[in-house]
């Protein structure tokens, strides 16, 4: 469908089917429901920032979104086909690439091989290496290293150049800011930022990032197992405190 | 209290262990180590020195023992490295390796010699199509549900499918006639280099395995299935996430793994004879060179496996030993084995899979005062059935009481195991051996007075082997400890029991005189024998039943759970690891004396590993944690020899071994152990257990389909129940069909407003 046009400008609200939409989604781990029915979608070329404490359902709601977890109840709709229940690599194949929380890297792989696992989405591995190295020419100087024994923040950077790499149809990144310095944490997301604004449907899921707002095009803000609240970036941002504080 | 971004940050958890984080490639040796390995070289040096066969060394001998030793070696690494791309890529150790290797040997023997097809179409067949297949298919029917499994049932489930495999090849090729594969272009067909003969089986031997490891090499490194195989060890989900079908990859690691050891087996089969036992044991020894990779290095694989080759060479012939050590050069790969996993650095004994070790419901703990009725139970069933009390049975003939007794000794064998494997969790392989060694104690003793001295003096000498046996548990834990004790068996097989001192192959007849106790005079196959094992085994089973309830009991419970747990709550793991090797030891012990009363003779068949397999796999069967799982593996034990005696069906002939296998296998669909099951059930008919008719009632009622208008009104109306009606009427999928998106919008009641 949309995916992969780069040079399209973002285009806000469309008479297209969201890239993802989310209705009343069910999901949990075995006995336990964690989300209750959760309503979210992200359009073509949206970047919507996903806020919330710890155990509000964000990543969980990331699995059902990639295909990690399988929803109980509700529908999942990626680009207006319901993918319910299809499995993870046939929903990054299909364009969906979700960088998960720590780093989304294999630590006994190098460098060109981590990459290489990123042909699977249909890019040729010349052009993957190309972008990547491009965009991080550390990682060119660090092409034949062990992922496991880059620094922190080289690590995610090796784990969003399969984002960036690959054209992806959908981007969601699990909390990309964890256990980095601040000012790497600027640099990814200004990268991001870069995604974005070259067309790139992305959905953020973070506790809180000063950095997220100045990308995101919309916030929400998840607590208990559903989205609560939905907005600008700017005046979620200034509800947060206080949602946090209400709790349910 | 807003929170900002290094307050993120500060919360955030750091999930990345050091354990993620991989060895650099440059190793610094530890020096322990190095001083380990050069005293094993000396000492290896002194023996050797000592044992000199006088064998000139020439060109000519030189030569022999390296390409007969290389070739040899090749097979062991054909075999590791199935093993290792298996045991990397899906996390399972395969311990059938070597017994899928030999069936495949078979099928091949089969199609080339006994129906005469040309070799190529034979090989091609065997090697390129039915043992890949053969391997996609165990893959999903068997280990893929081995992933969640609790480490001890992933082990005895490939145990399992060994001795089963090597039931059905007995089965389908009984040895009712020898069976030779010829080599390669025949005995004859060989070439001479400086002085040493060559046979082209063996050129080809050595060129297949290197041009395995050069296939194994591109495959991993340069094509993408191959790195997405190394990718699946480090993070399956992620690999997913990439895009890599996760299952798929098991599927062809399996596939490639069923080849290479289908590969490994044909061409040993003409080196070695193709006998069932021989042929499995053989393809075993890879095991060791595996280990020498720390299970994922194939490099490191193949030179450890030409290193067992030549070595295996060497001593035959350059060393000469006396009767005793005859078996050297085959026990070479058990002592590489048991050194390596010894010696391997504590960082990468990291059990795989911890995470599943989680009980899926708690068992009920059986008190005394039940076990006590249970066991007099049994002693009265046990009386009045030999003694011809109930109606419909005579009372027992010799071979009835016979088997009666074979039941009961190997149930107090298997009992051993209770404490060390169900409740501490370390797997052992080697209840036979203690039990071999508390015979031979039984038999030196006092087995020509049947004083019953001798039966406790048994038990306690055979105890100190147990601590023998607990200084590399001490360091290790599950797929090595099992392979330490797989190999501390095999070790005592071929090199204990063999030594004329232990067990004297040429001395017929009775060792062991009758009991006496208090006047009576119990022969090892009368009724009153078997009435005073049973009085034994009972006494015993109430013992552990105490024991499990007991401080003892918890500290190995917990052991098992969280050695690192355990050690911060003040308990001294060594001691209690020690304490319940050297009780398992001595209760193993105390069952091989019985047990050699009852023979008469001892001989170094009776002992062997692959003997004591079926022993173990029965009980874990049963349910390893639970005492009554050794009555139930008692009684199989002796069902399967009946039935094979009552039935003579050729498909029946190697049901002792098959029977046990098959069932082990079938473990990975009720891992909780028939036991549990059949006391689940069973319970609620007794009268004391109130609590178990209350829990079946409330089973019962949780599983009734609910009746229409009764939800919300007489029963509570939950959100499981609701997505149960949803699906049920299939609501849900009506409503997201294309085109009816209104109506499912509608559906949603809470909608946050955009």
């Amino acid at each position: 469908m949309t995916r992969g046009d780069a040079d399209s400008s973002r285009a806000r609200v469309g008479p297209v089917a969201p890239v993802l939409e989310l209705h009343g989604v069910r999901a949990g781990y075995g006995q336990i429901e964690v989300l209750h029915g959760v309503d979210l979608s992200v359009a073509a070329g949206e970047v919507l920032a996903l806020f919330g404490p710890n155990g509000a359902g964000k990543t969980t709601t990331l699995g059902v979104c990639s295909g990690q977890i399988r929803p109980s109840a509700g529908s999942v709709r990626l680009m207006g086909t319901m993918v319910n229940g299809a499995r993870p690599h046939a929903l990054a194949r299909a364009g969906v690439c979700l960088i998960p929380e720590g780093r989304g890297i294999f630590p006994n792989l190098t460098v060109r091989e981590n990459l290489r696992m990123a042909t699977y989405s249909g890019v040729a591995y010349a052009r993957v290496e190309e972008r990547a190295f491009e965009q991080f020419p550390r990682l060119a100087e660090r092409r034949t290293q062990l992922a496991g024994t880059l620094s922190g923040g080289e690590q995610q950077m090796l784990a969003i150049s399969r984002g960036l790499a690959t054209d992806p149809a959908l981007l969601l990144l699990d909390e990309l800011s964890m256990g980095l310095a601040p000012m790497i944490v600027a640099e990814l997301y200004e990268r991001v930022g870069e995604m974005a604004a070259a067309g790139l449907s992305i959905l953020i899921v973070e506790q809180f990032a000063q950095s997220v707002l100045g990308v995101a095009d919309r916030a929400a803000v998840m607590l208990g197992g559903r989205v609560q609240q939905v907005g600008e970036p700017e005046s979620i941002a200034a509800a947060l405190g206080g949602a946090y504080l209400d709790g349910h | 209290m807003s929170p900002n971004a290094s307050d993120a940050v500060g919360r955030a958890e750091r999930r990345d262990t050091a354990a993620d984080v991989p060895r650099r490639r440059r190793t610094p040796v530890p020096v322990r180590q190095a001083v380990v390995l050069s005293g094993l070289a000396v000492g290896a040096v002194v023996v050797s020195a000592a044992s000199w066969a006088g064998t000139p060394v020439t060109v000519g001998n030189v030569g022999g023992m390296v390409v007969v030793g290389l070739s040899l070696g090749a097979i062991y690494a054909v075999s590791a490295s199935g093993l290792v791309v298996v045991y990397t890529t899906t996390g399972v150790f395969n311990f059938a390796q070597g017994a899928v290797g030999m069936y495949w040997a078979f099928v091949y023997w089969e199609l080339r010699v006994n129906r005469g097809w040309p070799a190529p179409v034979a090989l091609a067949l065997v090697v390129l199509v039915l043992a890949p297949l053969g391997g996609v298919l165990l893959d999903r029917a068997v280990m893929r549900r081995l992933r969640n499994l609790p480490l001890v049932l992933q082990l005895m489930v490939t145990v399992g499918l060994m001795v089963a495999f090597m039931g059905i090849a007995a089965t389908q090729w009984q040895g009712d006639r020898g069976r030779t594969v010829l080599p390669f272009f025949g005995h004859t067909g060989s070439f001479e280099v400086i002085g040493v003969t060559v046979t082209w089986h063996r050129l080809i031997t050595i060129l297949v395995a290197a041009a395995i490891a050069l296939l194994l090499r591109l495959l991993l490194f340069r094509a993408r299935l191959g790195v997405a195989m190394r990718a699946v060890v480090d993070s399956r989900s992620l690999a997913a996430l990439n895009g890599a079908n996760g299952e798929a990859v098991s599927a062809t690691a399996w596939a490639i793994g069923s080849s290479l050891a289908a590969v490994a087996g044909i061409l040993i089969a003409p080196e070695s004879q193709l006998v069932v036992d021989v042929l499995t044991l053989v393809v075993i020894d890879a095991f060791a060179a595996a280990a020498v990779g720390r299970m994922r290095s194939l490099p490191w694989t193949f030179a450890g496996a030409l290193l067992l080759g030549v070595g295996q060479q060497f001593i035959r012939r350059f060393l000469s030993f006396d009767d005793g050590f005859a078996n050297m050069h085959e026990a070479l790969p058990t002592i590489l084995l048991f050194v390596v996993v010894i010696l391997l650095p504590q960082a990468q004994l990291r059990a795989r899979g911890v995470s599943a070790q989680l009980a899926r419901r708690t068992l009920r703990l059986t008190d005394v005062k039940e076990s006590t009725v249970g066991v007099a139970a049994l002693f009265m069933l046990v009386l009045a059935w030999t003694g011809g009390t109930l109606p419909f049975t005579d009372a027992w003939s010799s071979v009835g009481i016979n088997r009666g007794v074979t039941m009961m000794v190997t149930a107090i064998i298997m009992l051993s195991l209770v404490p060390l494997t169900g409740w501490a969790g370390q797997v052992s392989f080697a209840p036979l051996a203690f039990a071999g060694v508390g015979a031979v104690i039984f038999a030196k003793i006092t087995g020509d007075t049947g004083s019953a001295y001798g039966l406790v003096l048994a038990a306690a000498l055979t105890a100190p082997v147990g601590a023998l046996m607990a200084l590399p548990a001490v360091r290790l834990q599950g797929l090595y400890l099992a392979l330490a004790s797989m190999a501390f068996a095999r070790g005592f097989e071929l090199l204990f029991f063999t030594q004329t001192a232990v067990i004297d192959p040429n001395r017929g007849g009775r060792q062991f005189a009758p009991l006496s106790i208090g006047g009576w005079e119990l022969t090892g196959t009368g009724r009153g024998y078997l009435l005073a094992l049973t009085v034994v085994f009972g006494a015993m089973v109430t013992g552990l039943v105490a024991l499990r309830r007991s401080r003892w009991g918890r500290r190995w419970v917990a052991m098992k759970d969280s050695e690192a747990a355990a050690a911060t709550l003040g308990i001294n793991v060594i001691e209690t690891k020690v304490a319940v090797f050297v009780l398992s030891a001595a209760m193993a012990g105390f069952g091989g004396a019985l047990f050699g009363l009852q023979v008469g003779t001892l001989n170094v068949l009776q002992f062997e590993l692959l003997v004591g397999l079926p022993i173990v796999l029965l009980l874990v069967v049963g349910g390893v944690s639970l005492p009554a799982a050794a009555l139930f593996g008692g009684v199989n034990t002796v069902l399967f020899i009946v039935i094979k005696d009552r039935w003579d069906y050729s498909w029946l002939s190697a049901l002792e071994v098959l029977g046990p296998g098959i069932m082990a296998v079938v473990m990975v669909l009720n891992p909780a152990g028939a036991v549990a099951e059949i006391g689940r059930g069973f319970a609620r008919f007794l009268p004391w257990r109130a609590d178990a008719r209350a829990a079946y009632a409330a089973e019962v009622a949780a599983n009734r389909e609910p009746e229409p208008g009764e939800l919300g009104l007489s029963r509570p109306f939950t959100a499981a129940d609701m997505v149960a009606t949803e699906r049920a009427l299939s609501v849900a999928n009506e409503l997201a069909r294309p085109g009816h998106d209104g109506a499912a919008a509608a559906m949603t009641v809470e909608r946050p407003a955009p």
